[in-house]
């Protein structure tokens, strides 16, 4: 079986329409506004009016989020050596991490069949809406301590945000599913990061260099996966950063301000390339 | 009767004006409803809400969501264009001839109103032959009414009744227990 897979020979059947990050972002329209409206709420809620039309594009995303994220966990327990675990190759792994990926895999393959019973339940079809395949990328590195930063560090940070909001929506649409669903889907997600976390600090503990490298990734995934202030703390993101379990899963409150900063800066840059897109 | 469209060419989005005039004329045609209409598509913004003034002309105003393809962003959807817009046109028609006026202004109504609305209006164009996903407007009738058996009565009697009025949808809606 063939090692590094391209992100653009994913399998995907007829159902699917891949988009890329650069074509998501851009699109010059935008639900942000700007001047005095800029401060009203865009958090995905049951008040809002497009609520469950909202919901359902969320859950496509997140299914497919599921799919990415379990083919690249599949990914590093298959791309790279075997190694002793004392040793710092950026070609090889140890075991141990090898079977955490491999728990992580079974627990992203449970996720995607709640989703697609979820998606179902809330009536979307698979491959209703485009699929961006960023999440995958960020699985492509050829270091494994930049794929648990990018990964397990970043997507799974995430996961923890958007699973948290359709928590919330589902609780406070009263939805019993999809309140339940989410909830479990959570722990989880709370689980991936904190072995991502384990896992960085062990393999970079001799080498102070790589894991600011690794750190300087998940940065950089951090914003990208922000989708230009989709997730940050400001209320006009539909999608808020749980603080709470992201301190659960190992996230230090200086960690987490400042994935709040490169949110923010997400949004703004979002709202600065919409002017200048409707100007030009 | 004659529809007008405006922009006629469209700058972020890729729509085709001909089209949506095109889907309208034939909804008005099944709908028998004899007026003029004036569709104006906002493209600065994805969200997909829609709004009608009802005056000699009907006057539409129709964000860019309401006719996309989700599967391909910024590309339009033949049938969601005319899903949007066979909704719009089935509740001025109600309003008009279908014994729906004594219902508040369109900003008026509360979300649990418009979900039922649009449950009577999709389940009506459903049967004109236009793809629907029942379990989407089912799913979005529960949002606003409770995920129960009684919901889901009062959903079945929406989606299946022809000739209501607003003060018998509104009885369906409000008589579920909360």
């Amino acid at each position: 079986m063939r090692q590094f897979f391209p992100v653009e020979e994913l399998a995907r059947d007829e159902r699917f329409h891949t988009i890329s990050n650069r074509e998501r972002m851009g699109d010059p329209r935008t639900v942000f506004q700007t001047g005095e409206q800029s401060r009203r709420s865009n958090r995905l809620t049951p008040s809002r009016k497009d609520a469950s039309d909202a919901a359902r594009a969320l859950m496509h995303g997140i299914f497919v989020g599921e799919i990415q994220a379990l083919e690249g966990a599949g990914r590093t327990c298959h791309d790279f050596d075997t190694s002793t675990g004392t040793e710092s190759r950026t070609d090889a792994v140890p075991f141990a991490l090898k079977l955490d990926m491999a728990r992580q895999a079974w627990d992203e393959a449970r996720h995607v069949e709640i989703s697609v019973r979820l998606s179902d339940w809330m009536g979307s079809e698979i491959g209703q809406f485009a699929e961006n395949t960023v999440l995958f990328e960020a699985a492509c590195s050829t270091d494994p301590v930049l794929r648990l930063a990018g990964v397990n560090r970043a997507l799974e940070g995430l996961a923890i945000d958007v699973f948290t909001t359709m928590k919330e929506f589902g609780d406070l649409a009263g939805d019993p599913y999809l309140e339940f669903c989410e909830d479990w889907m959570l722990a989880d997600e709370v689980t991936h990061v904190k072995m991502g976390s384990d896992w960085l600090r062990r393999v970079t503990e001799n080498d102070p260099d790589r894991r600011k490298k690794a750190l300087e990734f998940q940065s950089v995934v951090d914003k990208l996966f922000s989708y230009g202030g989709t997730r940050s703390d400001s209320e006009e993101s539909p999608i808020g950063l749980a603080r709470r379990f992201r301190e659960l899963a190992g996230f230090t409150e200086t960690e987490v301000d400042e994935i709040a900063d490169v949110s923010r800066a997400a949004l703004d840059e979002r709202k600065a390339f919409v002017a200048s897109a409707r100007t030009s | 009767m004659s529809v007008t469209v405006t922009p006629q060419e469209f700058k972020f989005v890729a729509y085709d004006a001909a089209l949506i005039r095109r889907v309208t004329e034939q909804l008005l045609d099944s709908l028998g409803l004899d007026r003029d209409v004036a569709i104006e598509v906002d493209e600065t913004t994805p969200l997909a809400r829609t709004r009608v003034d009802i005056g000699d002309t009907i006057a539409i105003r129709a964000e860019s969501g309401a006719f996309e393809d989700t599967k391909r962003p910024r590309q339009q959807s033949e049938n969601a264009t005319a899903t949007a817009l066979g909704r719009v046109l089935l509740r001025v028609k109600d309003r008009l001839v279908g014994g729906f006026g004594e219902a508040p202004p369109d900003e008026d109504l509360s979300l649990a109103q418009v979900a039922a609305w649009d449950t009577y209006c999709v389940g009506r164009l459903n049967r004109l032959g236009i793809a629907t996903n029942e379990q989407r407007w089912r799913y979005n009738f529960r949002n606003r009414h409770g995920f129960t058996d009684a919901a889901d009565e009062a959903f079945d009697k929406l989606w299946f009744s022809d000739n209501l009025s607003w003060g018998e949808l509104e009885a369906i809606s409000t008589a579920i227990p909360s």
